[in-house]
């Protein structure tokens, strides 16, 4: 009996050392990751800037209103005279050189926002991951100006680098919302800059659909949806400009302002 | 609803992404883990399903040796389902404590459907036992048919349990569209994740191949308990069963490669790149890997049923022909081997011009492979035929005209199969795919075809004598250890392919697979995985096989004097 | 064997053991040296040959060994072999020569050589979905030739191209567009063979635009060993003149190129 056995274990390692073997013969291809999105520790200017332009036109979502022209300024073309980005980085804050600027200015939008244009840009910085925060930064400098963005201004990852485009909130907490979390709709509309696209009575642009009587529309369910999934639908009329409201107030907003902005829209009849 | 989301969110970002593994790092003990687990999950699914037609012959055709043979394979299922559970649980914790980000991911969008998963386990696992432990008191009447459907509802919970695990996977590799990375998964429907492009087909692609690999294991049993055996009338059984298992698995394996052409288009058409990246990009030579295997399965299956002629009296007629039925075989798998892309040396690709061969390159082209894999098919179902007819005499008035229709409808087969296959060299490339269905439409109408006319031929018809089952030379055995290995071996390989086309991805370009573990291995790493996942698979499974042999009082025995006891092999 | 043959030799012929054996030298002969021979054909590589010996040699161990009495002769000179006194010779002949044949093997896997290791390339890597083309992107996935819209004005591109093919590209991938131009034989990998089947006919128009875009340093990792010399010709031409070209090479060769919906790669 034990010959059977080893016999027939022999049949079977036979067989697996072939397959093995042959399967190990054959030239060995591994399919890597792409260059392009891990940048390294001796990663160039002109990947981060290459990398840069695919998250502003891409990912990043810029274009949605820095390419306009109305909401906000342009980047990428001269801008009353003053040159495109990169040439007009430096002199913007005194004291602060272009780098600093720019990423400040994508960390905390809200404190740098140019006269005569609503506060309505995101936190970059809680949108993309450092390394596209840093291409970005590169790119708009290599419009105009010259690149010194170096991978030792990219923080090393943490152990739970993100993920493209997560959006995370601070833990456990939540993200404190808009206004110092204030409950009033009014302020949390203001704080937001929903009337950069939308007029609601009588007041704001006309880029979005009026919310004067939106409460007519839709339902408070369909609003909540419509602010935590803007794309989930489409009102009509507006089809050309499907995408270009920010996903991301779903994610910027604590949850008692939501509910207190839904009733608040709702109620417009 | 945004409060989960703001959950979700904080658990993702307190937990890290990645957990390491010592010393085989944690892609390879997700991997082991979740093959082991799979091998195990197509085992206690694709044996049900043979145990249910076993015993229904048994009942309808009133032959006693079905009903028992069904048992003894319902009995290897009671320890096998132990060890699917726990390797399921392995893998389950390896996942979350490996993959935290990515598996709190999946299951924010799975949740409801893993919950209803582990509750149909428990449906699963009383059936078996009531199926199981049920069969002597429930053996008459009535009460027979209730026992068998009880069978019918084992493998209904085995399917969707089955339908609900593929999902998870085959979101992973083709999530719907509109998710892009910035979808929020808790906004994800159900459904709609569920319903993704290469479920059905990866459903179906499964469910095909449990069966084949249920009975390439339960062939292995029988001639593992062949070669152990005692008596003669123990060899006898487990020769037939032997039989019965490669029986199901070849036939079964016949239609596996249309569910695959099935799932490839379903690949292509959901990403081009996907697709190019599996059948020509850095995964090309993974294919000329399978061709071999799937040849050494086809040979192999072939032989045995040759070898199984010499018990069979009256057989010898159709000796002569074997051989020119070895030579299709062998000279398409030499076609269906030949690849595209020629591994050669400088010199050689001078003097080819190229890494196509100018002459031989004609046969690494899908036209030539098709009709390659078509003829090998008809040729194994002629063997079949012919093993068939091995001991009847026909006695029908037309058997030489009912004959003749039979060889006229394989050659009718073969001739649109080879027409269709040279012509697809002077088509486009749109037209030669559709040339394939017409291919595999002759094989299948001539397979339908002849056996429908063979079961009329062979009414009334007199026996040349009985099978000798059990004079079988023990290498004939050794084969099905073969196909069994291969069988495994195959589904690991074809595992890799499925998973590895996503390539840095977790979900295909929506989540992407940020840990060291990225990049995709080559082959040669991956068959050491495999063959690994195969040999802890084999091992457990012998293992189970002997348990089966401490607890049983044989199922066989109860037809002879019962004076053949099983050694403790 | 229906052949007239001596009785002696009738005896070989019949004999099990002598048939694989002239089944195996049989099969060596038609692949090494009946194959080069054909018309239009070449050298068969030697990791073909490896494979199809292998192939025919299981197929001879089936035929062998698929019943009882066959196998039982085939076994006969091998035991004899073995054993028989009176071929003590022949014996020692035999074991000197498999251990000589496995020594001269292991030597020549690892005897140290100037040419190069036979290596793999993916002719056809997969191509990315989108590319960018001098800073503005390209989705490669679903596109087709522009310049295929107006058919009227094809005349005029095809002229574009011819010009820019034989100012570019002629000498690697020479005249006849077969990739034998005057400075082909110094390439490794060798310049593509526009004629040959299994190039342009199996792609579609935007993996060629891909491939002349961004050439050699463009081509993922499973084209390499051997980098390709092929320029990035997004430096030196416009879209328009690429896609020209691209007309060119189709015309001329008479491939159609490959479309979109529901392709399956002719590839395995």
């Amino acid at each position: 009996m034990w010959v059977t056995n080893l016999k027939i274990v022999g049949v079977v390692l036979g067989v697996l050392s072939l397959y093995t073997l042959i399967a190990n013969k054959i030239p060995q291809v591994q399919s890597e990751v792409p260059q392009a999105l891990a940048l390294g520790a001796n990663v160039t200017p002109e990947q981060l800037v290459a990398a840069g332009e695919k998250v502003f036109n891409g990912i990043g979502g810029c274009t949605t209103c820095h390419g306009l022209g109305t909401r906000a300024p342009n980047l990428l073309t001269d801008e009353k005279g003053t040159g495109p980005i990169g040439a007009r980085c430096g002199r913007r804050e005194t004291g602060k050189t272009c780098k600093q600027y720019l990423f400040e200015s994508l960390d905390n939008p809200t404190a740098y926002v140019v006269p005569g244009y609503q506060p309505i840009m995101p936190v970059m910085t809680k949108q993309l991951s450092p390394e596209q925060v840093w291409a970005v930064i590169a790119f708009l400098e290599s419009q105009g100006g010259t690149v010194d963005v170096t991978a030792s201004d990219i923080p090393a990852p943490s152990p739970g680098a993100l993920t493209p485009g997560a959006s995370p909130g601070s833990p456990g907490s939540g993200p404190p919302g808009f206004a110092a979390g204030s409950t009033d709709p009014k302020a949390i509309i203001q704080a937001a800059g929903c009337l950069a696209c939308h007029k609601l009575d009588g007041q704001g642009q006309m880029i979005a659909p009026d919310l004067t009587h939106v409460g007519s529309r839709r339902d408070a369910e369909s609003i909540r949806k419509k602010i935590l999934d803007p794309a989930s639908s489409v009102a009509k009329g507006y089809e050309k400009l499907a995408g270009i409201m920010p996903k991301t107030f779903g994610s910027m907003m604590n949850a008692s302002q939501l509910e207190a902005l839904v009733q608040y829209l709702a109620a417009h009849k | 609803m945004s409060d989960v989301l703001l959950l979700v969110q904080a658990a993702a970002d307190t937990t890290r992404a990645y957990g390491e593994f010592p010393v085989i790092g944690a892609r390879a003990a997700v991997w082991i883990a979740a093959e082991v687990h799979l091998m195990f999950a197509a085992f206690v699914l694709g044996v049900p399903m043979f145990a249910v037609v076993t015993e229904a012959i048994g009942i309808f055709g009133g032959d006693e040796r079905y009903d028992r043979l069904s048992k003894e394979f319902t009995r290897l299922l009671l320890v096998a389902y132990s060890a699917t559970a726990i390797w399921g649980t392995v893998l389950l914790f390896f996942l979350a404590t490996l993959y935290p980000r990515f598996f709190a991911y999946l299951f924010a969008i799975f949740k409801y459907s893993a919950w209803v998963y582990a509750g149909l386990f428990f449906f699963e696992s009383f059936t078996l036992y009531l199926y199981y432990y049920g069969w002597d008191r429930w053996k008459k009447g009535r009460a027979k048919v209730g026992h068998w459907t009880l069978g019918i509802l084992l493998n209904v919970w085995g399917t969707i349990v089955m339908f609900i695990a593929n999902s998870w996977l085959t979101y992973m590799m083709s999530p719907p569209r509109d998710i892009g990375p910035t979808t929020d998964p808790t906004t994800i429907k159900l459904w709609h994740a569920i319903a993704n492009a290469t479920w059905m087909p990866i459903n179906v692609h499964r469910l095909v191949a449990n069966v084949v690999f249920g009975g390439a294991i339960v062939g292995a049993y029988a001639s593992y308990r062949f070669l152990a055996a005692r008596t003669d009338e123990e060899r006898a059984h487990y020769d037939w069963m032997g039989y019965v298992g490669n029986f199901i698995a070849i036939s079964a394996l016949i239609v596996l490669p249309f569910a695959g052409y099935w799932l490839g288009r379903e690949i292509y058409q959901y990403d081009q790149s996907m697709g190019i990246t599996m059948m020509g990009g850095f995964m090309s030579w993974l294919w000329v890997i399978q061709a071999f295997l799937i040849a050494v399965l086809f040979l192999t299956g072939n032989y045995y049923l040759w070898i199984g002629m010499g018990r069979i009296p009256g057989a010898e007629r159709f000796r002569p022909y074997t051989k020119w039925l070895l030579a299709v075989l062998v000279l398409g798998a030499i076609v269906w081997g030949t690849p595209h892309t020629m591994i050669a040396d400088s010199k050689e690709l001078a003097a080819m011009g190229g890494s196509h061969h100018p002459f031989l390159g004609a046969l690494g082209v899908m036209s030539a492979k098709n009709t390659a894999v078509n003829l090998m098919i008809l040729t194994t179902f002629l063997s079949f035929l012919m093993y068939r007819r091995g001991n009847m005499r026909l006695v029908v008035p037309w058997a030489r005209a009912g004959t003749m229709i039979q060889a006229a409808m394989f050659a009718i087969a073969a001739g649109v199969v080879l027409f269709y296959g040279i012509r697809g060299y002077f088509v486009d490339a749109i037209v030669r795919i559709g040339f394939s269905v017409y291919q595999v439409l002759a094989v299948l109408a001539c397979i339908a075809g002849v056996t429908v006319i063979d079961i009329l031929l062979g009414r009334g018809a007199q026996s040349l004598g009985a099978i000798q089952w059990g004079k079988m030379p023990p290498r004939s055995q050794y084969a099905l250890f073969i196909l069994a290995v291969t069988f495994t071996w195959l589904m690991g390989l074809m595992g890799f392919a499925r998973s590895g086309v996503r390539q840095y991805w977790h979900v295909w370009q929506v989540m992407q697979d940020t840990s060291k573990y990225a990049a995709t291995p080559a082959l040669g790493y991956a068959s050491k995985m495999i063959s690994l996942c195969v040999l802890i698979f084999l091992s457990l499974v012998a293992f189970v096989f002997w348990l089966g042999g401490l607890a049983e009082k044989s199922t066989f025995v109860s037809a002879g004097e019962g004076k053949a006891r099983h050694v403790g092999h | 064997m229906s052949l007239r043959l001596p009785p002696a030799l009738r005896r070989y012929a019949e004999h099990p053991f002598w048939q694989a054996v002239g089944l195996l030298v049989l099969a060596y002969v038609v692949v090494v040296f009946v194959i080069p021979l054909l018309p239009g054909s070449a050298i068969v590589p030697k990791s073909v040959v490896l494979q199809y010996m292998a192939t025919v040699l299981v197929g001879v161990l089936i035929y062998v060994s698929d019943n009882e009495e066959r196998w039982a002769r085939f076994k006969e000179p091998l035991g004899a072999l073995a054993t028989e006194p009176r071929l003590k010779l022949v014996r020692g002949v035999v074991l000197a020569g498999v251990t000589g044949l496995v020594g001269l093997v292991t030597y020549g896997q690892v005897r140290t050589t100037v040419a190069a290791p036979p290596n793999l390339r993916s002719i056809h890597p997969a191509p990315p979905t989108e590319i960018t083309f001098r800073g503005h992107s390209v989705t490669l996935t679903g596109l087709d030739n522009p310049l295929r819209q107006h058919p009227e004005s094809a005349a005029a591109h095809l002229v574009v191209g011819k010009r820019i093919y034989y100012q570019n590209c002629l000498p690697c991938h020479g005249d006849h567009l077969d990739g034998q131009g005057h400075y082909a034989s110094g390439f490794n990998p060798i310049p593509a063979n526009f004629q040959d089947n299994g190039t342009i006919a199996q792609l579609t128009e935007s993996f060629v635009f891909w491939r002349i875009a961004k050439g050699g340093p463009g081509l993922p990792r499973e084209g390499t060993p051997w980098n390709s010399a092929m320029p990035r010709w997004e430096d030196f031409l416009t879209e328009r003149e690429i896609w020209s070209v691209i007309l060119f090479l189709y015309d001329q060769t008479g491939w159609t190129p490959r479309t979109w919906e529901k392709t399956v790669s002719s590839e395995r």
